[in-house]
Order: C-alpha cells, then sequence, then structure tokens
C-alpha cells in the first residue's frame, strides 16, 4: 500500500484507498489534519512555526512551515480534489505541539504553534473537534485515506486513536 | 527487566570502545584551545592523507554546490569551516558509536548521530544568534559528542522503554536522566564522562558531556559553552530529532537566560537556520558513519 510521508514544513493530501498520510516524530511541531467527507480526501501539514514573517523566503519554499502559510497552503491543494477551497464541510484534527519539561514561555514553541494555527482555522470559520496537544513527548501519526483513521504512536505507550 | 551497572562494568564496557584516531583526538584537543587557529587545523589534516581525501571530497560533493573543483586542502578546510573538519575526522573515527541502533531506547540505527548533528547544529546557532561570548565551533564540536554515552549504556537498557516512559513524570519531578539511574544504575551523561576521560577529551568537552542536562553544575568557567548544547540539545528534541523514548522527556533549565539571552523570535530564526544547515551537513557528512 501506498505512504505518503511528510517531513517538517511539507504538505500534502491524499483520495487514494488504501494509502496512508504520515509524518515521523512530532516535538515541538503541529500536526494539521483536514478530513473531506464529501470527497474522502485526507489532507495534513507538518507545521513548525506559527508565524512565517521571520522568514519569508523560506514560507515560499515550504509554505507548510509555518501556521499562516500552510493552512492556505493546504486549503488550495485539497480544492484540486474537488474540496471547498474555504474548508467547508471538513473534519479538522490537530495533534503533535509538545514542550520539554519545566519549559519558559520562549521554549513553548509547541503551545504557541497551537495557538496560531487555532486562530487562522477560526479566520476561516473552522475549528479542531479532536486534538491531541501538548505533554511531554515525541508523536509519530498515521492517517488512513479508506477509513479517515488518525493513529498516533510513540514510544513505550500503545497505540492510540484520534 | 534491567540490571544495575556497577562501576567496575562500567569501565569493561568504555575500555571496550576503541580509540578515537589519532587525528580526530588532536583536532579535539587544538581546536579546544582559545588560541588556536585555522593554520592549526591544516597543519594537522595535512598530515592524515585519509583525512585530506575526505574532506576534499565532502566539500566536491553536491550539497556545497560550487561550480569548480577546490583542489587544495588549505581552502578546502577554510571553505568547510573548522567544526566541519571535526565533525568528519570524529564521525570517521567513531562512526560505529553513532550509527548504533538504540534499541534500549527504540531508536533506530543513525539516529543518534542526525541528533547529535542537529544538537551540534543548534547550539552553534544558538551561540551565533545570542552573541554569547563563547566559541561557536566549539560549541558545535560540543554538541556533536554531548550523547556519546547513550551508545555505551543502551543495551543494557533493553526492554526498559514502557517502564521508563512511566517513570518520567512532572508530579514527581522525574526526568528520563532519573530514569536511567533508577534502571541501571547510571545515567548516559555518566557513561558519556567516563568515555570522555578514557578519550581524554579536552575539559570542557568532558564537562559538556556531563553536564548538558545540568548545566547549572557545570565549572563556571564552561558553564555557558554547557548551557548552549543544553539548550542545542532541547531544540534538536523540539525539531522532532531525539533519539526514540527519551525525546522532550528533559527539564529546560530555565537559568540558562543568565549565561544566553534568546526571545521568542530569535528561537524561530534558529530553527529555521538549524533545518537549512542540517539538510546541507546531513547529505554530506552523514556517509561518514556509514561506511564504517
Amino acid at each position: 500500500m501506498g505512504q505518503i510521508v511528510l517531513g517538517v514544513g511539507d504538505y500534502g493530501a491524499s483520495n487514494t484507498p488504501g494509502e496512508d498520510v504520515k509524518t515521523f516524530a512530532l516535538g515541538s511541531c503541529v500536526s494539521v489534519i483536514f478530513l473531506d467527507p464529501k470527497t474522502r480526501t485526507v489532507g495534513m501539514a507538518h507545521v513548525a512555526l506559527p508565524d512565517s514573517t521571520i522568514n519569508k523566503a523560506k514560507a515560499t519554499e515550504k509554505p507548510g512551515y509555518f501556521a499562516d502559510t500552510a493552512i492556505p497552503a493546504l486549503l488550495t491543494l485539497m480544492s484540486k480534489s474537488g474540496c471547498d477551497k474555504r474548508g467547508k464541510g471538513m473534519v479538522v484534527k490537530l495533534c503533535g505541539g509538545a514542550n520539554v519539561m519545566d519549559t519558559n514561555d520562549t521554549f513553548q514553541i509547541g503551545k504557541r504553534n497551537a495557538l496560531a494555527i487555532k486562530k487562522i482555522l477560526w479566520s476561516y470559520g473552522m475549528g479542531a473537534v479532536a486534538e491531541d496537544l501538548g505533554k511531554n513527548y515525541s508523536r509519530t501519526v498515521s492517517i488512513s485515506v479508506s477509513a479517515g483513521q488518525i493513529t498516533l504512536s510513540s514510544p513505550g505507550k500503545p497505540n492510540w486513536q484520534l | 527487566m534491567t540490571q544495575h551497572i556497577s562501576q567496575e562494568e562500567l569501565q569493561k564496557i568504555v575500555k571496550s570502545v576503541p580509540m578515537l584516531s589519532p587525528s580526530a583526538s588532536q583536532l579535539l584537543q587544538i581546536t579546544s584551545r582559545a588560541d588556536h587557529d585555522l593554520s592549526d587545523v591544516v597543519a594537522l589534516v595535512k598530515n592524515d592523507a585519509n583525512l585530506t581525501a575526505r574532506v576534499l571530497k565532502i566539500v566536491n560533493s553536491a550539497a556545497f554546490g560550487l561550480v569548480n573543483t577546490i583542489t587544495s586542502i588549505d581552502r578546502g578546510i577554510s571553505y568547510l569551516g573548522e567544526r566541519i573538519i571535526v565533525g568528519i575526522a570524529v564521525g570517521d573515527s567513531a562512526g560505529k558509536l553513532f550509527e548504533k541502533e538504540l534499541s534500549g531506547y527504540e531508536s533506530a540505527g543513525g539516529d543518534l548521530w542526525k541528533h547529535d548533528l542537529r544538537t551540534a547544529i543548534a547550539a552553534r546557532e544558538v551561540v551565533k544568534q545570542s552573541g554569547a561570548d563563547i566559541s561557536s565551533e566549539l560549541a558545535f564540536t560540543a554538541g556533536l559528542l554531548h550523547d556519546i554515552g547513550k551508545s555505551l549504556i543502551s543495551d543494557y537498557l533493553q526492554g526498559s522503554v514502557i517502564e521508563a516512559v512511566e517513570m518520567v513524570s512532572t508530579e514527581n519531578d522525574l526526568d528520563y536522566l532519573d530514569a536511567e539511574e533508577k534502571l541501571i544504575g547510571f545515567d548516559h551523561t555518566r557513561a558519556g564522562y567516563e568515555l570522555a576521560k578514557s578519550w581524554q577529551l579536552p575539559d570542557e568537552l568532558a564537562e559538556v558531556i556531563l553536564y548538558h542536562h545540568e548545566p547549572a553544575k557545570a565549572k563556571e568557567e564552561y558553564r555557558a559553552l554547557v548551557y548552549a548544547v543544553h539548550l542545542g540539545d532541547n531544540i534538536a528534541m523540539m525539531g522532532g530529532y531525539g533519539t526514540g523514548s527519551d525525546s522532550m522527556r528533559y527539564k529546560l533549565d530555565q537559568q540558562y537566560t543568565d549565561y544566553i539571552k534568546i526571545g521568542p523570535k530569535t528561537l524561530a530564526t534558529i530553527m529555521v537556520n538549524v533545518d537549512t544547515e542540517f539538510e546541507k551537513l546531513e547529505s554530506s557528512l552523514t556517509k561518514s558513519g556509514e561506511k564504517n
């Protein structure tokens, strides 16, 4: 079965039954997941940082890297599979955004990523129906296109669904 | 079930690790001295035909995208910078340790090298972006070596991942170092320190290896360097490059602000730069470990 593997700052979508969309070891990065029941399309962006204004060149090269450029880019990509351009009818789920222990404000990138993503989703009238954010461990996430099922894993823990 | 490693056993493990090559060892000595310059590095590399060939091969690899081939070792070294020369020498000399599968952390072969390289790049960026008065090249070298102890104790932690992960908790104030200590009697910083002594690494590098999770305990003269690697290590884990089960399960020492000034914006810039630099270095340097 096919697999689309997304690295840091990548985004991708699939409507091929049997395929998986996967990303490894989210630390403070957040995975934004869009499921479109109408077209049975699954999309994901692996977001590293909240705000693209710190490096416009990077945002152009890898829109999925920043929250504010990732979401429009993912919506545009998914619209090619017939999904609504503004995400109408899509199911949104979020995971990742971990922080190290005893973190201070500066190092809470995981938290800032999640907040920035929620703000942008809000501007589209979208909101997450499920989330597994924060804590202090890394997460690997895999979505099956056929079932629309999201499986998370982390060393030392039994796999869980989102 | 894990068993405690006695002091004697630890010494045996350390003794079983091959010594660094003379070139790698001397490079680490020379580049740790404040008064060295690049000509010292050039002189050393020129004495080692294998290392010279490797440096020229890497500087001319696709990752650096040079239009004209560099054939002079002097130019090759000045183009790459001393940290990359150290990286090549250490990677070639101790590749097996860095490339080892860390089954005790459920971490694949090669993960440790990637984590160390990420930490090295991040520690250097932390120094550069914060303007801290430390050598950014030395921060890179120290980052590369900081977790070498994991290779030594990983086998003894086999089968412990579930237990270790459950032990770590903010409420009980226990991180993964505490878990290692409880499980086998030593943590990876202590094991790495013993290897540093056996390898006769310079004091500042040994200090980083021993205290990269507890920088406040480091000698005052090396403390800023230890904090830089401490932050680099955390940045590597946050970016998704840990070594399996222990990733993100360590404490950030917030006292770093006494030594290193970075705000959220600078940290974001550091993270972008680390990604860019890592892409470049990984493709060219990682092969050095594989061939061992």
